[in-house]
C-alpha cells in the first residue's frame, strides 16, 4: 500500500481499514476527509464540530463513535448528523408537521403570523410531530457514496486532539478499523437480509399505530386550518402597515372553492371558443386566408419531406435494399 | 396604415414563386404518398449501375465471342449418339441433354451450321440491372439455323437434344478461344432442366477495378421465331409421347403443359424483346418501374428461376408492358403511359395483389376456354398474342406466395402514416425464421416422386407439387376453416456443372416448407368435416372426404344432431397440431415421414424454451376472474363514504404479459399481490392539500380494509403497507388484500384533486425551482400510475384477445430482456408496446401470427430501430390522425434539441393515450433506461438478429439467450438460499429472533408444533427483495456503478463502472468514495509548481466493493472483479 497524503486541500485525510469479509475477501483502505467545520452560516457548536466527507455508505452514528473512540478515546463523541438527515430538515414537506398546513394557510402564516419562538411550544411541536410521523420502515438507512456528515464533539480541546490523532495514524500506519469488532455488538442493526426482512416486516405496521398516526395529523391538519381561517378573518378587517386590506377568502358570500373557481373559468372558455366558431369561415376572406393558410402548409411538409431526405442520405446506407 | 395597393400587388407578386413549388409538389402525387416518391427516386438513384464502369469490356467480349461463334466450322448432320461421342472425345466436353438422354438407337441426326443471328437481351439491354442484385449477367442470344431444324423437332424433346448439341459445340469453340482468360460452365436457364446454356465469366484482373462487376456472359441458344407451329404446342398438347421406359408409359396420355410452354418461349425471346423495347418508347418511367420491382420482388425471394418461384424481373417487365398495351376488358391499356414510376409500380402490385395466378388464369387477349383446366398443373398468365404462359415456371405455391407478398405491401400502401419505403424495398423478408410459424425439412427419399408427371421440371419440382396439394387440402380447406394462411415450398437452386461433366440436378437436397398459421384456426382440435346425410351428394363429399384423410376420419354427432365426419387431433398448441397433421398427412399420400429423421420441424424452439402452455391462459383467466371477485366484493362494502367508480389492474399479471403465469391457489410461499388502482366518483371532501391527501388516503385504506375483513370473515386478511416514500406529499401507503383461497391484490387510491393541486405546483410561477421539479416529476408519477397504467392494461388485453400470438410473444421478448439482464432498465410497459407494434404495423409482413415469428420480428424492429432519431409510436386504436402522429415526431425532434446528449430523454414511446412518449422511458426525472443500456440493447438485437439470419431454421435458440457475464466490470453474486429465506416475514416474529433461533439452537424449532411459524401466514412482500437490494445499491451509486440484472429469480447482478466518473480534482461533493491519487499526486506537484493546485482523487473502487459486500450481507455469496 503506497503512502497516501496526509492533507488534501484543508483536508486530513483519514484512511480507515476495512475489514475483508468471505464474499470479498480482499483488506480495503477507505479514506475519510476531515477538517474543522465552518458551515457558510456559522452555528454556535461549530467550534466543537468537525466536517467530514466521503463517510462510507453504511455509516450510523454508532459507527462513526466508534470510530472516534479508537481515535482519541471514549467519552469526545456527542452526536453525528448525515448530509440527507441534515437536507431533511431543511426541507420543509418532510416534516409532518409542516406539511400539515394547509397551503394557503402557510402563505398567511408567512406573511401575518406571528413567530413561535417560545420553548414550550418547541416541545409540544416536537411531541405533535412525533405523534403524526408515519412508522419508520427502515431499521437504518443508506448514505450516498461520496457523501458528508458533521460530527458534534465533547468540546474544542477533543477537535484539536482528533485532527492530532489523524496525523499520528497517518505516521504510523495503524489505522483505525471500521466495524467489525470494534463495534460494540447491537449497536447498529444488521444488514444482510435481516435488513431487508425487517424491512418487508416494518413496511407493514400495526393498524392502531397507523390509525393513531393519521388521526394525529388529521387533528393538527384540522387545528391548522382552523388557525388559518382565523387569522384570514382577522386580516379581513386589519390594514398592513402600509394602509392596506389584503384581500382574503371568506367573504360575504360563501367561500368559493378553487375548484369551482377553475370550472367556471373553463365554462367561459368554452363559450368564448364556440363564438369564435360561429365565426369562422363566415367571411370571405377568411376562407381565402384559410386556403392560403393550407397551401402554405403544405409546401412546408413538402420542404420537410426534402429535409427529411437529406437527412437520411447523410445517415448513408438507407437507400441500400439488404443483402 | 399605409397598405397601398402597389405594395399588396407586390406581396401578391413573390407568392408566384411558391406557386410553382407547390405545382411541383403537386405534381409527384398526393400528399401522403410524397415522401415514399421522394424516397424511391433516392433508391434509384443509389441502385443504378454505371454501364460504362461496371460493365467495362463486355461488349468487346460480346464481339469477341460472335466472332468466335461465327468462326466454327459447319459441321454435317450425324446421328445424334455419334456425334455426342465425337465431341467427347475429341473436346472433353460432354453434351448437355436434358434427361432422359437420347438413346444410343436413335436415328435423328444433330448438325451444326452458322446461327441465323445474334442478339443481346435481358437487363443488360434495357439498362435495368442494378447493383445490390446478387448475379449479374449479360445475355446473349444465338438463334439457331433454320436448316439443321425440322418442323417436327417439337416432338420427343428432339429440339432441345439438337439444343444441347449445338450449346456444346459453341462451348468448345469459346473454349479455344478464350483459353484461361474465363471459365466456361453450363447451368440451367432459370432452373429449367430442359435448357441449359453457356456461362462464360472473364477472370480479368478485377484488383485494380473495383468499380467493375463481377458479372458472367449466358450464352443461350434459342429457336427462330415462329418455326414451330403455336397452335401444336398448346398447353393441353401431348408432345412427349414415346415413354423411353415401362414407367413412364402410364403416363402416355398426359399433356405435357411445362415442356410446351418451354418451347414456346425458346422462340418468343425476339417477340418478348420487341413488346419491353416498344413499352420504354412509350412509356417514359418503364424503366424504372422495373427497377423497383425488380427490387421488391427481389426483397422477397423471388425471381425468374425456378427455385426462386419463376417471377423474376423479366415477367415483372412484360407483365407491366401488356397492362400499358392492354388488359382492360374491351382492349383498352389498363394502365396509362404517362404515370410516374412509383405510380406504376404501385399499380402493379395493386394487380397482382386482386389476381391470383394459382386460382384464375389472367388472359391478355382473347381468352381461351381451355386455359381453365391448366390450373391444375400450374398458374396461369397466358399471353394471347405470343400464346405463352408466362407463368409457367410458377409454382402454385409461388403464386399465392407472390399474391400474398401483394396484398401485404398494398395493405401498407394503404396505410398513410406508416413509414412505407422501408418495408417496401429495404428490408429483407426472405429469411424463413421470420416469415413462417413452421419450418419443415423434407428428406426425401429416392423415388418418393416417381411416377409422379410426365412433365420436365425436375424430380424435386414435381415432390414440392405434390407436397404442396396434400398440405393445401389438408391446411387451406374453406369448409372446416382455413389453418395456413399460406404454404410455401423452397426447392433447392439448381447447380452450374463444369463442361465435361453431366448435367447435375438438384439431387437430394432437401425440400423447404413453410407455413403461415391462422392462428384462430390453427390451434383447433377438432375438424368438423362434410355431414353425412342420406343424399347422394353427401355422400360423394363424404367419401371424397375419407379418401383424403384416410382412418383419421370418423363420424361424430354433434349438437342440433349434425352428424359430421370428423377428425381428431391430440395435439394442444397450434405448433404440434400442425406438425402432426404435416406428418400424418405426408406419411398418409407421399409414404414419407414415417422415419423420424425424414420430416424434421422447426420453429418450436423458442416457446419450448419458456415452457409456454396453453394452460398458463387458464391461469392468467383466472387471475382476471379473481379480480373481478375482489371488485364486487369491494362494491358490496355500503359503509364507504364515496362510490367506487372503478377498479383497474396495472400488473402485467392481469394483462396476460408477466413472463411467468401468475400464482393463485394456496401457497405456503409469500403472497404476490396484484397491484390495482382504486378511483372514486368525483368529491369535493378531499382536502385541498397534498400531504393531508395522502393521509386521508390511508385513513381511507385503513377503512376499506377493516370493512372487507368484516365483511368476509376468515377469508380476507387486509394489510395497509407504507411505500418507500421520500416526502409527505408522495403516496404513502398501500392496501394488501389476501384473500384465504390464494390471490392477492394491492390497492392504492386515486384521487383527482392530487393532480389538479401537482398541476398548480408545477405551473406556480412563484415557487422555487426544486421545488416545481420535484412537482412535475411526482405528476409524471401519478399520471403514470392512475391513468395511464390502467389505459395500458386495457389495450394489452384486448390486443391480446385479438391477436393470439402476442401474450406469448410478450413473454418470451421479457424473457430475453430478462436473459441479457437488461429489465433492470426497462419498463414492463415499454416492452410490450414494442411488441404491440410488431403486431399493428407488422410491414412487410402480416401481423405475426406466433411467438416464434413474434418475437424474431421483435428482435429486428428492436434491431433496426433508430431510437436517436425516430419515436416509437404505437397506433392502439388504429385510427391515429396523422397530424398527431407529427405532433409526436415533433415533440421528439425538440427533445432532441433542448437534450442533444440524451441525459433525460432516451427513448421516445408514444401511443394515442399517452402522446408525451416518455411515460413508460423516464423514471423519477431520469432516462430508463439511460443512452447506453439503450445502446447495448440495440447491440444485442442486431446481434442477434443477425444470427437468426445466419443460422437459418436450424438456429439453437437457446443461444439468443446466453448473457455474456464476461463484459461486466463486476458480477455480484446472491446466495440463493437466503434469498429464498429472505422472502419470507412474519408479522409476529422479529427477523433478527428468527436468525437466533436458526443459529442458536434448534431447541425451539424442534418440534413443529411449538415453532411461532406454524399456523401463521407469511407478510405479502412489500417488494421482493433481491429487488430492494438493488435499488438500495443503485440510490448509493448512482454516480460510480450502472447495475444489470434481469428477472426477480436473477441471483447474478453486474455492474460496469461508470467510465465518466474517473481521476478528478478533489471537491466536497463527490459523487462516489474517491482515494487520493497515489500516481497522480506527483502530478499534482508538479502542477503545483506551476502555480496550479490540483489534488487529483481517483474513484476508491475496492472500498467500494467492500461496502457493498457490507450492505449485502449474508444475501451476498461472492463478488467477482474482471481480471481479478
Amino acid at each position: 500500500m503506497p503512502s497516501a497524503p496526509p492533507t488534501i486541500g484543508d483536508f486530513s485525510i483519514l484512511p480507515v481499514s476495512i475489514p475483508p469479509l468471505p464474499s470479498f475477501p480482499r483488506n480495503a483502505v477507505h479514506y475519510l476527509y476531515v477538517r474543522r467545520n465552518a458551515p457558510k452560516m456559522p452555528t454556535a457548536a461549530d467550534a466543537r464540530s468537525l466536517f467530514v466527507t466521503n463517510v462510507p455508505v453504511d455509516s450510523t452514528e454508532a459507527h462513526l463513535r466508534a470510530l472516534f473512540a479508537s481515535l482519541v478515546g471514549a467519552g469526545r463523541f456527542e452526536s453525528a448528523a448525515f448530509e440527507d438527515e441534515r437536507k431533511y430538515a431543511h426541507s420543509q414537506s418532510q416534516s409532518p408537521i409542516d406539511a400539515a398546513q394547509p397551503a394557503h394557510a402557510a402563505r398567511l402564516l408567512k406573511a401575518h403570523g406571528k413567530k413561535r419562538k417560545r420553548e414550550d411550544e418547541e416541545a409540544e411541536r416536537a411531541r405533535e410531530e412525533a405523534a403524526a410521523r408515519l412508522p419508520s420502515i427502515w431499521t437504518r438507512p443508506l448514505r450516498r457514496s461520496g457523501s458528508t456528515a458533521v460530527v458534534l464533539l465533547a468540546d474544542e480541546k477533543s477537535v484539536e486532539q482528533v485532527l492530532k490523532a489523524i496525523g499520528k495514524a497517518n505516521k504510523t500506519k495503524k489505522y483505525p478499523t471500521w466495524g467489525g469488532d470494534n463495534l460494540p455488538g447491537g449497536r447498529a442493526p444488521p444488514l444482510g437480509s435481516l435488513w431487508l426482512k425487517s424491512h418487508n416486516r416494518l413496511s407493514f405496521p400495526d393498524k392502531k399505530t397507523l390509525q393513531a398516526s393519521v388521526d394525529a395529523f388529521s387533528a393538527l391538519f384540522a387545528r391548522r386550518e382552523q388557525e388559518a381561517a382565523e387569522i384570514a378573518k382577522r386580516l379581513r378587517n386589519e390594514p398592513d402597515e402600509d394602509g392596506f386590506v389584503t384581500v382574503t377568502r371568506g367573504g360575504r358570500a360563501a367561500p368559493a372553492s378553487r375548484n369551482e373557481a377553475e370550472e367556471a373559468r373553463r365554462k367561459m372558455v368554452e363559450k368564448q371558443e364556440k363564438k369564435k366558431e360561429e365565426l369562422t369561415n363566415f367571411y370571405r376572406f377568411q376562407l381565402r386566408e384559410r386556403k392560403k393558410e393550407e397551401q402554405a402548409e403544405l409546401l412546408k411538409r413538402f420542404d420537410d419531406d426534402r429535409k427529411k431526405l437529406a437527412a437520411m442520405r447523410v445517415k448513408r446506407g438507407k437507400f441500400v435494399p439488404e443483402a | 396604415m399605409d397598405s397601398a395597393p402597389a405594395k399588396r400587388r407586390k406581396l401578391d407578386h413573390t407568392q408566384d414563386g411558391a406557386d410553382a413549388a407547390l405545382e411541383s409538389a403537386a405534381s409527384t402525387g398526393i400528399s401522403r404518398s410524397r415522401a415514399f416518391v421522394l424516397e424511391a427516386d433516392e433508391l434509384l438513384d443509389s441502385v443504378r449501375l454505371d454501364y460504362a464502369v461496371a460493365l467495362d469490356g463486355a461488349d468487346d467480349l460480346l464481339h469477341r465471342i460472335k466472332g468466335a461463334v461465327e468462326g466454327i466450322k459447319a459441321r454435317d448432320p450425324l446421328p445424334v449418339a455419334d456425334a455426342a461421342a465425337k465431341l467427347e472425345k475429341k473436346h472433353k466436353i460432354t453434351v448437355p441433354f436434358p434427361d432422359p438422354r437420347p438413346r444410343e438407337n436413335s436415328n435423328y441426326k444433330v448438325a451444326f451450321a452458322k446461327p441465323a443471328q445474334f442478339n443481346v437481351v435481358g437487363s443488360y439491354v434495357s439498362k435495368t440491372m442494378i447493383k445490390s442484385q446478387k448475379r449479374h449477367a449479360v445475355d446473349m442470344l444465338i438463334v439457331l439455323p433454320e436448316e439443321i431444324l425440322q418442323e417436327k423437332d417439337y416432338l420427343d424433346l428432339r429440339y432441345f437434344y439438337k439444343r444441347a448439341y449445338y450449346l456444346a459445340v459453341v462451348a468448345s469453340a469459346l473454349r479455344k478461344e478464350f483459353g484461361s482468360e474465363a471459365h466456361l460452365s453450363f447451368e440451367n436457364l432459370n432452373g429449367n432442366p430442359l435448357c441449359p446454356v453457356l456461362n462464360i465469366q472473364p477472370k480479368g484482373p478485377k484488383e485494380d477495378n473495383k468499380a467493375l462487376l463481377d458479372y458472367r456472359i449466358r450464352i443461350i441458344p434459342c429457336a427462330p421465331d415462329g418455326f414451330f407451329p403455336k397452335t401444336k404446342l398448346h398447353l393441353g398438347a401431348t408432345l412427349v409421347r414415346k415413354g423411353g421406359d415401362v414407367a413412364t408409359n402410364a403416363a402416355v396420355v398426359e399433356p405435357t403443359p411445362f415442356y410446351n410452354s418451354t418451347l414456346v418461349a425458346e422462340s418468343s425471346f425476339l417477340p418478348y424483346l420487341k413488346v419491353l423495347k416498344q413499352a420504354e418508347k412509350r412509356c417514359a418511367a418503364f424503366k424504372n418501374a422495373c427497377i423497383l420491382g425488380r427490387i421488391w420482388l427481389q426483397q422477397r425471394g423471388f425471381g425468374g428461376d425456378v427455385a426462386q418461384g419463376g417471377f423474376g424481373h423479366f415477367e415483372w417487365a412484360v407483365l407491366l408492358a401488356l397492362l400499358l398495351q392492354g388488359g382492360e376488358s374491351k382492349g383498352h391499356a389498363a394502365l396509362s403511359a404517362s404515370l410516374s414510376a412509383t405510380q406504376l409500380f404501385k399499380a402493379l402490385v395493386q394487380f397482382l395483389s386482386v389476381t391470383n395466378f394459382a386460382e384464375k388464369p389472367c388472359v391478355f387477349g382473347p381468352g381461351d376456354a381451355h386455359l381453365e383446366a391448366h390450373l391444375e398443373s400450374g398458374p396461369v398468365l397466358y399471353d394471347s398474342a405470343r400464346q405463352l404462359n408466362i407463368a409457367f415456371k410458377m409454382g402454385l405455391w409461388s403464386a399465392s406466395s407472390l399474391h400474398q407478398h401483394a396484398k401485404w405491401t398494398r395493405s401498407l400502401l394503404a396505410n398513410s402514416t406508416a413509414d412505407q419505403f422501408n418495408p417496401t424495398f429495404i428490408m429483407k423478408t426472405d429469411v424463413l425464421s421470420h416469415s413462417f410459424d413452421l419450418v419443415a425439412r423434407l428428406n426425401h427419399p429416392d423415388g418418393a416422386a416417381k411416377g409422379a408427371s410426365s412433365d420436365f421440371q425436375g424430380q424435386t419440382w414435381n415432390l414440392g407439387s405434390k407436397v404442396y396439394r396434400v398440405l393445401n387440402r389438408a391446411l387451406r380447406d374453406k369448409e372446416m376453416g382455413e389453418r395456413a394462411r399460406l404454404i410455401h415450398i423452397q426447392i433447392p437452386a439448381s447447380p452450374s456443372w463444369s463442361l465435361a461433366d453431366k448435367p447435375k440436378t438438384t439431387g437430394k437436397a432437401p425440400l423447404e416448407i413453410g407455413i403461415l398459421f391462422d392462428p384462430a384456426n390453427m390451434s383447433r382440435t377438432v375438424d368438423r368435416g362434410p355431414s353425412a346425410g342420406a343424399s347422394a351428394e353427401e355422400k360423394e363429399e363424404c367419401e371424397k372426404f375419407r379418401r383424403f384423410w384416410g382412418d383419421k376420419a370418423e363420424l361424430r354427432r354433434f349438437e342440433g344432431d349434425a352428424i359430421r365426419e370428423t377428425l381428431l387431433w391430440t395435439s394442444t398448441t397450434s405448433f404440434d397440431l400442425c406438425e402432426e397433421i404435416l406428418r400424418y398427412i405426408l406419411g398418409l399420400h407421399l409414404r414419407v415421414g414415417h422415419l423420424h429423421d425424414e420430416i424434421i420441424v422447426y420453429g418450436n424452439s423458442l416457446p419450448a424454451l419458456l415452457s409456454l402452455k396453453p394452460a398458463d391462459t387458464a391461469l392468467f383467466n383466472a387471475a382476471k376472474k379473481a379480480l373481478g371477485t375482489f371488485e364486487r366484493d369491494i362494491r358490496a362494502l355500503d359503509d364507504l363514504p364515496l362510490r367506487v367508480r372503478q377498479i383497474a389492474p396495472v400488473c402485467p399479471e392481469l394483462r396476460l404479459a408477466s413472463v411467468k403465469p401468475p400464482v393463485l391457489g394456496p401457497s405456503r410461499s409469500a403472497p404476490q399481490p396484484f397491484e390495482c388502482v382504486i378511483s372514486f366518483e368525483a368529491s369535493g371532501k378531499w382536502p385541498e392539500s397534498l400531504a393531508a391527501i395522502q393521509r386521508t388516503k390511508i385513513a381511507f385504506l385503513l377503512m376499506i380494509g377493516s370493512l372487507l375483513e368484516a365483511s368476509k370473515p376468515g377469508e380476507i386478511k387486509a394489510l395497509v403497507g407504507l411505500e418507500d416514500a421520500r416526502f409527505e406529499t408522495e403516496n404513502l401507503a398501500f392496501l394488501d388484500v389476501l384473500y384465504e383461497s390464494g390471490p392477492a391484490f394491492r390497492l392504492r387510491i386515486h384521487s383527482d384533486l392530487e393532480e389538479v393541486l401537482l398541476e398548480r405546483q408545477v405551473k406556480d410561477k412563484t415557487a422555487e425551482q426544486y421545488l416545481r421539479q420535484r412537482a412535475t416529476t411526482m405528476l409524471a408519477t401519478f399520471r403514470r400510475l392512475y391513468t395511464n397504467l390502467p389505459l395500458h392494461n386495457q389495450y394489452i388485453s384486448t390486443c391480446a384477445t385479438r391477436f393470439p400470438a402476442l401474450a406469448p410473444t410478450i413473454r418470451l421478448v421479457k424473457h430475453w430482456f430478462n436473459a441479457h439482464k437488461l429489465s433492470y432498465h426497462f419498463t414492463d410497459e415499454f416492452i410490450e408496446l414494442a411488441v404491440l407494434n410488431v403486431f399493428l404495423s407488422p410491414y412487410p409482413w402480416d401481423a405475426p401470427s406466433s411467438p416464434s415469428t413474434g418475437f424474431t420480428r421483435t428482435l429486428l424492429f428492436l434491431a433496426h430501430w433508430d431510437w436517436r432519431s425516430e419515436p416509437l409510436i404505437v397506433d392502439t386504436g388504429g385510427d391515429m390522425p396523422a397530424a398527431d402522429q407529427a405532433s409526436i415526431a415533433t415533440r421528439l425532434e425538440a427533445w432532441r434539441k433542448i437534450d442533444p446528449n440524451m441525459n433525460h430523454t432516451v427513448l421516445f414511446a408514444a401511443t394515442v393515450q399517452e402522446p408525451s412518449g416518455v411515460a413508460w422511458t423516464t423514471h423519477d426525472g431520469q432516462a430508463k433506461p439511460s443512452k447506453v443500456v439503450a445502446t447495448r440493447m440495440t447491440a444485442l438485437a442486431k446481434s442477434a438478429s443477425r444470427l437468426i439470419r445466419e443460422a437459418g431454421v436450424e438456429l439453437n435458440c437457446k443461444r439468443l439467450f446466453v448473457p455474456a457475464l464476461a463484459e461486466y466490470d463486476v458480477l455480484i453474486h446472491l446466495n440463493s438460499k437466503v434469498a429464498k429465506s429472505a422472502l419470507k416475514t412474519y408479522a409476529s416474529i422479529d427477523p433478527a429472533d428468527e436468525a437466533d433461533a436458526a443459529t442458536e439452537s434448534v431447541g425451539r424449532s424442534k418440534f413443529k408444533n411449538l415453532d411461532e411459524r406454524t399456523g401463521q401466514d407469511p407478510l405479502p412482500l412489500a417488494r421482493h427483495p433481491a429487488d430492494l437490494l438493488l435499488a438500495q445499491l443503485s440510490a448509493a451509486y448512482d454516480g460510480p456503478l450502472v447495475f444489470f440484472r434481469g428477472s426477480a429469480d436473477d441471483n447474478t447482478i453486474g455492474a460496469i463502472w461508470n467510465p465518466q466518473i474517473q481521476r478528478r480534482a478533489f471537491r466536497i461533493n463527490l459523487p462516489a468514495s474517491y482515494k487520493p491519487a497515489v500516481a497522480g499526486q506527483k502530478r499534482a506537484k508538479d502542477e503545483a509548481e506551476d502555480g496550479e493546485q490540483d489534488e487529483l482523487v481517483e474513484v476508491n473502487r475496492e472500498a467500494i466493493l467492500a461496502e457493498i459486500a457490507r450492505i449485502g450481507g449474508d444475501l451476498v455469496e461472492k463478488i467477482d472483479v474482471k481480471g481479478a
